[in-house]
């Protein structure tokens, strides 16, 4: 049994009279993909939403185990969360830097530690060897992943004008630049084909078994969330409904009911 | 096709006959004259008539233009693309032949005081231009109260050089101090604003600043302005044809005849130096990661947080260090000038800098000369006839929009390349 990652207790979220979230309570594991479920509207980007600082959760805990050390999430807001937690994000719309290279792209992941590298500007504009010496660095972890994804021949291309599957392949890569302990990504499969669908689960099992990196994912494609899911948790108006191994989740009635409905 | 095309173009020309109607038919066509003291309306409805067609007509035309560029739209066209590439591939050549013409311009034989005149304009604008372009076109913050920091710059400048004394080498970094630190404050209470909003604080903070200028009468003079700044000395050699007793000029020292073109042709230097340094900066400053974080955040400022950037930081460091070459440039306004007043830190000062960015390319430092030369030029060619400046202005401002609507230069090169070993 593996340790712990994430624990989520009592995440209450309300927007106004709105409650988005209602006493949520779930745990990922480190070494496992967890799988967030649940139809429209279910709340399940708020989850995401306020572990990675977007949102002040109104009330609950949730805890990331970074190297033995608990760190309370709800004290970062918004970019300290990928800065000191290490807890890394992509987003249901891509939002890649669309009119910056590829590398570039990679390069501002690794902004933290490159910055420190540049002694704020100073040394990188002296052109210090120290710094030179990191920005390499920089540049081949940046081709290591590009080269996992395949996009090394098109690294001084404009991020935008990668096909849609390439640009979801490299949201993740990028987040993954950051390091990150736990890795949060909100709906990868949406709009790709099959063939896409499967690279992305071979990319994702890569970031979890090599990488050592929990992850987290909102997926609406059933073939993802049952292929690779080690536990899911399904949503439904804000609630947890189920929780459970793939296979069970499947076979669960409540599940059926939230998707599609009761038979009277 | 075709047909459609010109009955639409021709139903869309007598829509903009009708604004134009609308527009100078009040304006142009009736005017007040006094006729035996009394004040009488007098029609001028041929100018008016005139006016409309040449706006119907134009308007036909743009359209018709356009439909053959509707299939390559956002594209640049292809005389600017082909300048544009010619730009890329030659660009070091062009640079260094830009700054040798630029080193030995004063040499020129048609180099007088008229012409050395308007190249130290220019390069101040090019220097302001390139100090806003970290701001606008790399951070995309869109700055419309930069000549504040100007107006910092040459008024700390000012201050410091008469009450203490001090030369213009000690007081050009205490200036780009001041107006940095201003760049800050300006900075903080816009942190979360972005687009129209910001644009309209800053445009707000320019105000202010000049209003301040203008009311502290005690330290600033007010309207009156601050006369008998120090000019510069050539490193302690004063330009000066009687200088006091026991002081070496700079035409002594160098057993020259005194002319007063050395002093014009000493600040033309000083501003290309600084010019130099403030472009050198740029570019290598958007090669660091605070220069990538500057032009990541204008693209998305959600995904940058999300990958650990600071956007507080960032953005104050490109508010500080706009400021900082704007107050650089302001200090070197004012030993020029020897006088200023906020008459000279005016909106529409604010205005020529955006626009040189904006038409210019955002982000292109090339594209900052070249819309300055263009729009400088335009405003030099029309000197003479004052009231249509602004209308030249104005025109060479739509039709850069129309030929190039991202600007002269659109391009952008990336920050770092894999190169062929990838």
């Amino acid at each position: 049994m593996s340790e712990t990652l994430l624990d989520v207790q009592n995440l209450t979220m309300k927007f106004g009279g709105l409650i988005a979230i209602d006493d949520l309570s779930f745990s990922a594991k480190k070494d496992h993909i967890t799988s967030i479920i649940g139809p429209n509207g279910a709340g399940k980007t708020t989850v995401f939403n306020c572990l990675t600082g977007f949102y002040k959760a109104t009330a609950g805990s949730m805890y990331l185990n970074k190297n033995n050390n608990k760190m309370d999430l709800k004290k970062f807001s918004d970019f300290k969360v990928a800065q000191k937690a290490g807890v890394a994000r992509t987003f249901q719309n891509i939002r890649l830097f669309p009119q910056m290279s590829v590398l570039e792209n990679m390069m501002v992941a690794q902004h933290n530690k490159l910055m420190t590298a540049s002694g704020f500007s100073i040394l990188g504009l002296i052109n210090s060897k120290s710094y030179l010496q990191k920005e390499k660095e920089a540049m081949e972890i940046s081709k290591y992943w590009l080269d996992i994804i395949g996009l090394t021949n098109r690294a001084d291309d404009n991020a935008g004008d990668l096909p849609y599957g390439d640009q979801r392949k490299l949201e993740i890569v990028r987040a993954m630049c950051i390091e990150p302990h736990l890795l949060c990504l909100d709906e990868p499969a949406a709009g790709l084909n099959a063939k896409e669908s499967a690279e992305l689960n071979k990319l994702l099992k890569f970031i979890k078994n090599d990488k050592k990196t929990g992850i987290l994912l909102i997926e609406h494609d059933m073939s993802v969330v049952m292929g690779i899911s080690d536990h899911v948790v399904v949503l439904n108006y804000g609630k947890k409904i189920f929780e459970g191994t793939a296979s069970e989740t499947k076979n669960s009635p409540e599940v059926i009911e939230a998707y599609l409905g009761t038979e009277d | 096709m075709g047909k459609d095309l010109i009955q639409k173009s021709l139903k869309d020309s007598l829509f903009t006959g009708i604004i134009a109607l609308a527009l100078f038919g009040p304006i142009v066509g009736l005017r007040t004259v006094a006729k035996n003291e009394v004040l009488v309306v007098e029609p001028k409805w041929f100018v008016v008539l005139l006016i409309v067609i040449f706006c119907a007509v134009g308007r036909f035309f743009i359209n018709i233009y356009s439909y053959k560029k509707e299939k390559r739209r956002g594209e640049p066209s292809s005389f600017g693309k082909a300048i544009s590439n010619f730009l890329d591939e030659k660009g070091a050549q062009i640079a260094i032949a830009a700054i040798a013409f630029s080193i030995i311009f004063p040499f020129m034989p048609f180099a007088d005081r008229y012409w050395m005149d308007i190249a130290i304009m220019m390069m101040t604008y090019i220097m302001l231009g390139w100090g806003l372009n970290i701001v606008i076109g790399l951070a995309g913050l869109l700055d419309l109260g930069y000549v504040a920091f100007y107006a910092v710059g040459a008024y700390s400048y000012a201050l410091f050089a008469i009450h203490f004394g001090w030369s213009f080498w000690i007081c050009l970094p205490i200036a780009g101090l001041f107006a940095g630190m201003f760049g800050i404050l300006l900075g903080f209470p816009v942190l979360r604003l972005r687009g129209d909003y910001l644009a309209i604080v800053t445009l707000a903070f320019g105000e202010m600043i000049r209003i301040l200028l203008l009311n502290w009468y005690e330290l600033t003079k007010g309207p009156d302005g601050l006369t008998g700044i120090p000019r510069p000395s050539f490193f302690g050699l004063p330009f000066k044809r009687y200088p006091d007793e026991g002081v070496e000029t700079f035409h002594t020292f160098f057993g020259l005849e005194y002319d007063p073109m050395q002093r014009i042709v000493f600040l033309y230097y000083l501003i290309l130096v600084l010019a130099l340094i403030t472009n050198a900066f740029t570019i290598k400053i958007r090669r660091l990661p605070v220069g990538r974080a500057w032009e990541a955040l204008r693209e998305d400022e959600i995904a940058c947080k999300s990958l650990g950037v600071n956007p507080r930081n960032t953005k104050l460091t490109a508010f500080a260090i706009g400021a900082m070459f704007g107050g650089f440039a302001g200090s070197f306004f004012a030993t020029r000038q020897a006088f200023i007043s906020p008459e000279s830190f005016t909106f529409i000062e604010s205005a020529i800098i955006v626009a040189i960015v904006v038409l210019g390319g955002m982000g292109s430092q090339t594209g900052v000369v070249l819309s300055t030369i263009f729009l400088i030029g335009l405003i030099e060619v029309f000197r003479d006839f004052e009231s249509y400046r602004m209308v030249a202005f104005g025109g060479a401002m739509v039709l850069i929009m129309i030929f190039r609507p991202r600007g002269i230069l659109a391009k952008r090169k990336p920050t770092i390349t894999m190169g062929k070993h990838g």
